[in-house]
């Protein structure tokens, strides 16, 4: 596996300078991931001050290894060739950014299907487990392994239908257009991926209270009247994530941070009322146990504290860099791997950095950043590939103060819609989701007549240039035109009339 | 990527500033200097992200009509579609792939012809279907022989 020196070394840096301002002196046995609610600790923003190593300046870039420096360099070089950065002319070089994100769409695609299908297994597991949560109380509980399978479907229907536009893009031969397919597969791989982090989180809390039970624990009223506020707790974002209204989605992802770290502070809670109401000491040390044991199948590594009596130990373990990346102890917080891939993901504008950052937040444990829903330093912010051109690259659909929101044009026209359907037009295809935002003007620039015709005997009128360019080629074919093709020539013909190639969906009604 | 800002404010004016900066005193001119270039790049030359391909070929089309010369910009247009979906030449074997790009090169063609050429330009069309040009087919300009026997001036 190739290493990612640069992006290793910010992340780290980061990692280690949140750490280490955080770490408590030895034997105060507290775990800095859980500090949320400790009104002694040093707040985030000391620790990650001005002066900070993370402003990617000189110790990092004078690296004591020449050949870890130039190793960095031609990564760099490697890096660079990523869509945004290309000037929209040389062929073989969109072609490859077009490969690149593309590669690294389907290895997003594969961690979170990954970790959806972990979740589901869990959940079938639970939803049977007779002498824990599926058996107290006449099954009341069942319901909330049920609604994790309610969440995990929405989830699971998103990654399908990302994975579909994915392939779609690996059809066309446009580069742009396969770019933009995928940027349109973007929101829906953001709300999965945030949404699986969070329903790892559910899936933690019903395993905690299946051993509970299974324990002999019988708070039954506790924990029902505890499991209904979770699920309350986790429903705005859970429902923000599952609208796709890009909007939305950024701004819950940039809630889920905080809202792990509340959830974290509840379970740890919970869990040590359980303990302390259990009387024998070998039940306690059991349940202990198990706690660690469920909660390490946890497909987010959600990291809780440590309930065995040997819990000081495993405390303060500082971030280091492994052969597999970050790693906390035996942790891999986020993989060199994982960091390259979003970083060609938010470069190629199929990601939005907040989505990307908060999962960083969440996976290094690092909860209490959220509470000042600050971004992420500069250093690693640009490791994940932040950068001037990349913001406003995806429409984002936020309708702030006082700004107001060009209209959405249709480039498949709508009164063809059944033209478009018959050629596999449909679901996530659909032409609702081929819309460019246009100012007015230039919108009539391109429908209207009159003075806008851009020839007296040649109106090239949008609508009436592309329907006759598809249909008189598929006259020429002798057939219809594929899904593919049809594109194809849109992506042409939208060069033509110089129309950006970054799609939204009709919100129109 | 493009951005739709060719759109913005007189486009019209832009242009011809454009084509005057270049030393030609009309976009025909500037045009035929460039024979097998597409319209993409002929916007790009003029401007990038300041004039749009599709505007080109409307000016295009009104500076011909003004000179009775629709029909040689007809045959120029077929000439540009050409050189952008098949830059190799006409192919030798038209398999699936082939005959897609020689749809999407003549259903553009169609779409950019005016109005008052679109019946002519089916016909020509049609006999290229019947009798394809020999492999490798790819005419430098609006005077190419073959192309003048399938779509010669009406004076002619």
């Amino acid at each position: 596996m190739t290493s990612t020196p640069l992006v290793l070394l910010l992340v780290m840096t980061l990692l280690s300078a949140g750490c280490a301002s955080l770490t408590p002196p030895p034997g105060q046995g507290m775990d800095p991931r859980y500090m949320l609610n400790e009104a002694t600790g040093p707040s985030f923003s000391e620790g990650m001050g001005q002066e900070s190593p993370l402003a990617l300046s000189s110790p990092l870039l004078s690296s004591q290894e020449p050949e870890a420096s130039e190793r960095l360099h031609r990564r760099r070089g490697a890096l660079e060739a990523v869509p945004a950065a290309v000037p929209g002319g040389v062929a073989g070089d969109a072609r490859q950014s077009a490969l690149t994100a593309h590669l690294a769409f389907r290895g997003a695609l594969g961690d979170v299907s990954g970790s959806t299908r972990r979740i589901s297994s869990e959940l079938s597991r639970l939803k049977v487990s007779r002498r824990g949560i599926a058996g107290q109380a006449v099954g009341i509980f069942v319901r909330y392994v049920e609604y994790g399978e309610h969440q995990l479907r929405w989830i699971d229907a998103e990654l399908a239908a990302s994975s579909r536009l994915a392939t779609a893009a690996s059809e066309v031969e446009d580069p742009d257009m396969q770019l933009a397919l995928l940027r349109l597969a973007g929101p829906r791989l953001e709300a999965a991926m945030m949404g699986s982090l969070l329903l790892a989180v559910w899936v933690d809390f019903l395993n905690l209270i299946d051993v509970a039970f299974k324990q002999g624990f019988r708070g039954v009223e506790t924990l029902f009247v505890n499991m209904e506020r979770w699920r309350k707790m986790l429903e705005p974002s859970m429902k923000a994530l599952s609208s796709l209204e890009p909007g939305q989605v950024e701004a819950a992802a940039n809630d889920v941070p905080a809202l792990m770290g509340h959830l974290s502070g509840e379970f740890n809670s919970t869990a040590e009322h359980i303990r302390v109401s259990m009387k024998r000491v070998e039940q306690l040390i059991q349940f202990a146990q198990l706690v660690e044991m469920v909660t390490m199948l946890s497909a987010m590594k959600f990291s809780l504290p440590s309930l065995t009596p040997s819990a000081p130990a495993t405390l303060g373990v500082g971030l280091m860099v492994g052969g597999d990346g970050v790693m906390m102890g035996t942790r891999v917080v986020v993989s060199a791997e994982w960091v390259e891939m979003m970083r060609r993901l938010v470069r190629a504008g199929v990601l939005s950095l907040p989505a990307v950052s908060a999962t960083v937040r969440i996976q290094a444990g690092q909860v209490m950043m959220a509470e000042s829903h600050d971004e992420l330093p500069k250093g690693v912010r640009e490791a994940l590939g932040d950068g001037p051109e990349v913001r406003g690259m995806r429409v984002t659909g936020k309708a702030g103060a006082g700004m107001a929101e060009p209209p959405e044009h249709h480039v498949l026209p709508r009164e063809f819609r059944e033209w478009f359907e018959k050629r596999g037009f449909t679901g996530e295809m659909s032409i609702d989701q081929f819309c460019v935002k246009m100012e007015r003007a230039r919108h009539e620039a391109l429908h209207g007549g009159g003075n806008w015709q851009l020839g007296r005997k040649w109106p090239g009128e949008w609508n009436q240039m592309i329907m006759e360019a598809l249909r008189e080629a598929e006259a020429e074919a002798g057939r219809m035109l594929t899904r593919s093709e049809v594109l194809q020539t849109v992506a042409f013909h939208m060069k033509r009339y110089n129309l950006p190639m970054n799609f939204t969906s009709w919100r129109g009604k | 990527m493009k951005d739709g800002s060719a759109w913005r404010g007189n486009w019209r004016v832009r242009l011809y500033e454009r084509v005057r900066e270049r030393g030609y005193d009309s976009l025909t001119a500037f045009a035929e200097a460039r024979p097998t270039a597409s319209l993409v790049a002929l916007a790009e030359e003029l401007g990038k992200d300041e004039v749009a391909g599709a505007q080109v070929f409307g000016v295009l089309v009104d500076e011909a009509d003004r000179s009775h010369r629709l029909t040689r910009l007809v045959r120029g247009q077929l000439v540009r579609e050409l050189w952008e979906s098949l830059p190799e030449g006409w192919p030798a074997v038209l398999d699936d792939a082939n005959r897609f790009k020689v749809a999407m090169a003549l259903g553009s063609w169609s779409a950019y012809t005016p109005e008052t050429h679109k019946e002519r330009v089916k016909q020509a069309r049609a006999a290229l279907r019947a009798a394809p040009p020999p492999p490798g087919w790819r005419p430098l300009g609006p005077d190419d022989e073959l192309l003048l026997t399938l779509l010669p001036d009406e004076e002619a």
